[in-house]
């Protein structure tokens, strides 16, 4: 695939690749995104920063303390270095380990140009350690330091992020995860090993990295889709696994826009938990599709000798053709080698659990679950001041839109597009409200039904996964088709002309963000706050 | 191809599902009655209408329409609806990655035939797979589920009911096509070109 950036640059911006055979939108040839492209370390040669070292698991106990900057640091991505970023010189940050119902203290040193936050994703915590700058705290500011309660209440494999600008410090190696622990050592079903998997992905060209928007987003239509698949920061990933194996692997979707759908070559896959804890009944799958923030926990036992690849397996889209063509990206190789096993832990693979602890849980919002719709919200976008080539080529490729837009079939428009002339909109019809005027109030106990619909009517529906900070729901629906197995959730992916009703348990008091977690819709206005009082 | 381009170009007219009538700027098909079918009596009585055709909202519909090849078919019309199927994840994908959906297909004025069955089949624009989805014999309503991205939903005319049969053997009586059949190639034809199939020797 050769880039269209040779004859496109000029003020720094550079066009993402494409394929070749994609003719320039007329009109659009020479067009660059209204805002000054951005770089970390711009002009800098990336021996100048310490070299990033891969992530160490950092297990903590009730009241410790770790200390945690954010810097820049030097990746080696395809055997090319770059300017990043870093959280504890790491990438991905540390893997925190902390066992349930503890505290723990994260002091965050601000040591990069930009502000910052640390958002500590589907974690019931304090407030005002939700990381949400201008809401829960200010920026931290360049030299500051913030220092972050984290109280644990949910199991589980959770993870940590920047909210300010994601776009960019998040696609730079801001992530990282947090196990939370169960104290019930049988919680899961019995493993050979854990491999944590946060999946990822870089826009990068033959240059370097593409510059991303100082003022605002590029990509602001269908989020920044890399070309370089990366996991656990690098795009080499290898695990060593033995014959007759169970792996458990934790999943975690840290892209700002791709939806994976992960595929473990021809092993049997069981899939266990998401989000926060446990599923009610464990199920096979052939696949996991993982949307941005979500999580799934999945065993896998790897039955022979050789090399297994994970992959992203989808159907990519070319607008040119008109067409679907099968598309795979390696995530990870696992070499399956050395003596095999056959003990009980691979004899135990072959049954599926019921979670009766999750049932439990669940018990007291049964009789909720048909409960009326309190809530709805509607998703849309609106353009303006946009390029009259692109408003007309998305109004004809609106005849066909496909629930998940597993990649970028249209870069260049996606390109130009910024947060300033694309609004994406979370609309409550009953009140008309858009983003940021929604006005929800709730209090501590309530559980509220909000239908969420993705209009395929609208102008361009995309794919959005919804977030809401600081609480847990059920999705209790799909499409009207009751959830037979359910699993607390803090993000959801939904598809275009899909509706879902969220089941949400307001436990936990303060103001608290909903969102689309596709980074640059987020910037796109494409959020709102609700509040919970304690009475 | 040409019945796919016509049968896009008829979609792109915003023709209303279900009215049955011609397409403004589409030449209607003729109306032979193929080789080797029995014409039918004017007692025919209509099949019963549709139940509510899903329970779940739709992610789209499409217009199932005759092909007025036979006759006591000329007025049937037919609604696609498009839906997900239950999955953890929101979206359930084949092995190869393509999308599993779940169709419905629902039918009203189709006159029932004095011999023989009406099939629905669901297969891809090349036809290189088919997949029989049930006869209308109670109620005009048939459940089937597409894993191709792009798909064809055609109602045959069958000799007999055969739950085992691979391909149809009788005339195509209706058809539809997911809304993804759209999507077609942009060269000299994209979004930007005001000339309509024709002028690339579609009549």
């Amino acid at each position: 695939m050769m880039g269209h950036g040779a004859h496109a640059e000029a003020g720094g911006w550079r066009m993402p690749p494409m394929d070749m055979t994609m003719p320039m939108v007329p009109g659009l040839e020479n067009a660059l995104p209204p805002v000054s492209p951005f770089l970390i370390g711009d002009g800098m040669d990336p021996a100048m920063f310490p070299a990033a070292e891969p992530s160490r698991r950092v297990v903590m106990a009730d009241g410790d303390t770790l200390d945690m900057d954010v810097s820049v640091v030097r990746r080696t991505i395809g055997g090319r270095d770059y300017a990043m970023l870093g959280y504890g010189g790491q990438y991905p940050g540390p893997l925190i380990q902390a066992d349930r119902g503890s505290r723990i203290v994260v002091r965050v040193t601000n040591r990069i140009q930009l502000p910052t936050a640390v958002h500590w994703h589907g974690i019931r915590l304090e407030n005002r350690f939700d990381g949400v700058a201008g809401l829960t705290q200010d920026p931290i500011a360049e030299g500051e330091t913030f220092t972050y309660e984290v109280d644990v209440p949910d199991a589980g494999m959770f993870w940590y992020h920047p909210h300010m600008r994601e776009d960019i410090q998040q696609d730079l190696g801001l992530y990282g995860n947090l196990l939370v622990t169960p104290p019930n050592p049988d919680y899961y079903g019995p493993s050979h090993r854990e491999e944590p998997l946060l999946l990822d992905d870089i826009l990068i060209d033959e240059q370097g990295l593409i510059p991303w928007g100082e003022e605002a987003p590029t990509h602001a239509l269908m989020g920044r889709f890399g070309t370089v698949m990366l996991t656990n920061g690098v795009d080499d990933h290898r695990i060593e696994a033995r014959a007759g194996e169970v792996v458990r692997f934790y999943l975690t979707n840290v892209a700002n826009t791709r939806t994976f759908n992960v595929r473990f070559g021809n092993a049997r896959v069981k899939l266990i938990a998401s989000d926060i804890g446990k599923f009610e009944r464990e199920t096979w799958v052939e696949s996991v599709v993982i949307a941005p923030a979500e999580r799934y926990v999945v065993d896998v036992r790897f039955p022979e000798a050789g090399e297994v690849g994970i992959t992203n397996t989808i159907q990519a889209v070319n607008h040119f053709r008109g067409t679907f063509y099968p598309h795979e990206d390696t995530l990870a190789v696992v070499s399956v080698n050395g003596p095999a096993v056959d003990d009980a832990v691979t004899q135990a693979f072959d049954a599926l659990r019921e979670n009766r602890d999750v049932a439990e849980d669940i018990e007291p919002f049964r009789a909720l679950l048909g409960k009326p719709v309190d809530y709805e919200l509607v998703t849309t976008v609106r353009v303006r001041d946009l390029p009259v080539p692109i408003v007309a080529s998305m109004e004809a490729d609106t005849f066909y839109v496909p629930p998940v837009e597993w990649n970028d079939g249209m870069p260049m428009m996606n390109w130009l597009s910024t947060g300033t002339q694309v609004t994406w909109i979370l609309r409550e019809p009953a009140s008309g409200q858009e983003n940021g005027d929604i006005q929800w109030r709730f209090r501590v106990g309530d559980v509220v039904k909000i239908r969420v619909f993705n209009d395929p009517e609208s102008f361009h529906p995309m794919n959005h996964p919804i977030h809401i900070h600081g609480q847990r729901f059920l999705v209790t629906e799909r499409d009207g088709v009751p959830n037979t197995n359910l699993v607390w959730k803090d993000t959801t992916i939904l598809p275009v002309g899909s509706t879902m009703d969220l089941l949400v348990e307001m436990s936990n008091p303060g103001s608290w963000m909903v969102h689309c977690h596709i980074a640059e819709h987020l910037h796109a206005g494409m959020m709102f706050v609700f509040e919970v009082t304690e009475e | 191809m040409m019945g796919k381009m016509l049968l896009a170009l008829a979609l792109l007219a915003g023709m209303a599902p279900g009215n049955g009538d011609p397409v403004p700027g589409i030449p209607p098909t003729t109306c032979s009655i193929p080789e080797g079918i029995v014409p039918g009596e004017t007692s025919w009585a209509p099949l019963p209408e549709s139940a509510a055709p899903v329970d779940a909202p739709a992610y789209y519909a499409f217009p199932v329409v005759s092909t007025r090849r036979l006759p006591g078919t000329g007025l049937a019309a037919g609604l696609g609806e498009v839906t997900f199927p239950d999955s953890p994840f929101g979206v359930t994908l084949a092995d190869d990655g393509s999308y599993v959906l779940d169709v419905w297909l629902s039918v009203e004025r189709l006159m029932a035939p004095r011999e023989g069955v009406y099939v629905g089949w669901l297969t891809t624009p090349d036809l290189d797979k088919v997949e029989r989805i049930g006869s209308l014999t109670d109620g005009g309503q048939l459940h089937g589920r597409a894993q191709w991205n792009k798909f064809l939903l055609v109602v045959t005319l069958e000799p007999a009911d055969d739950p085992e049969a691979a391909m149809w053997t009788g005339p195509v009586v209706m058809r539809g096509m997911s809304r993804s059949g759209l999507m077609h190639t942009m060269a000299g034809h994209g979004a930007f070109e005001q000339e309509n199939c024709a002028a690339y020797g579609y009549d």
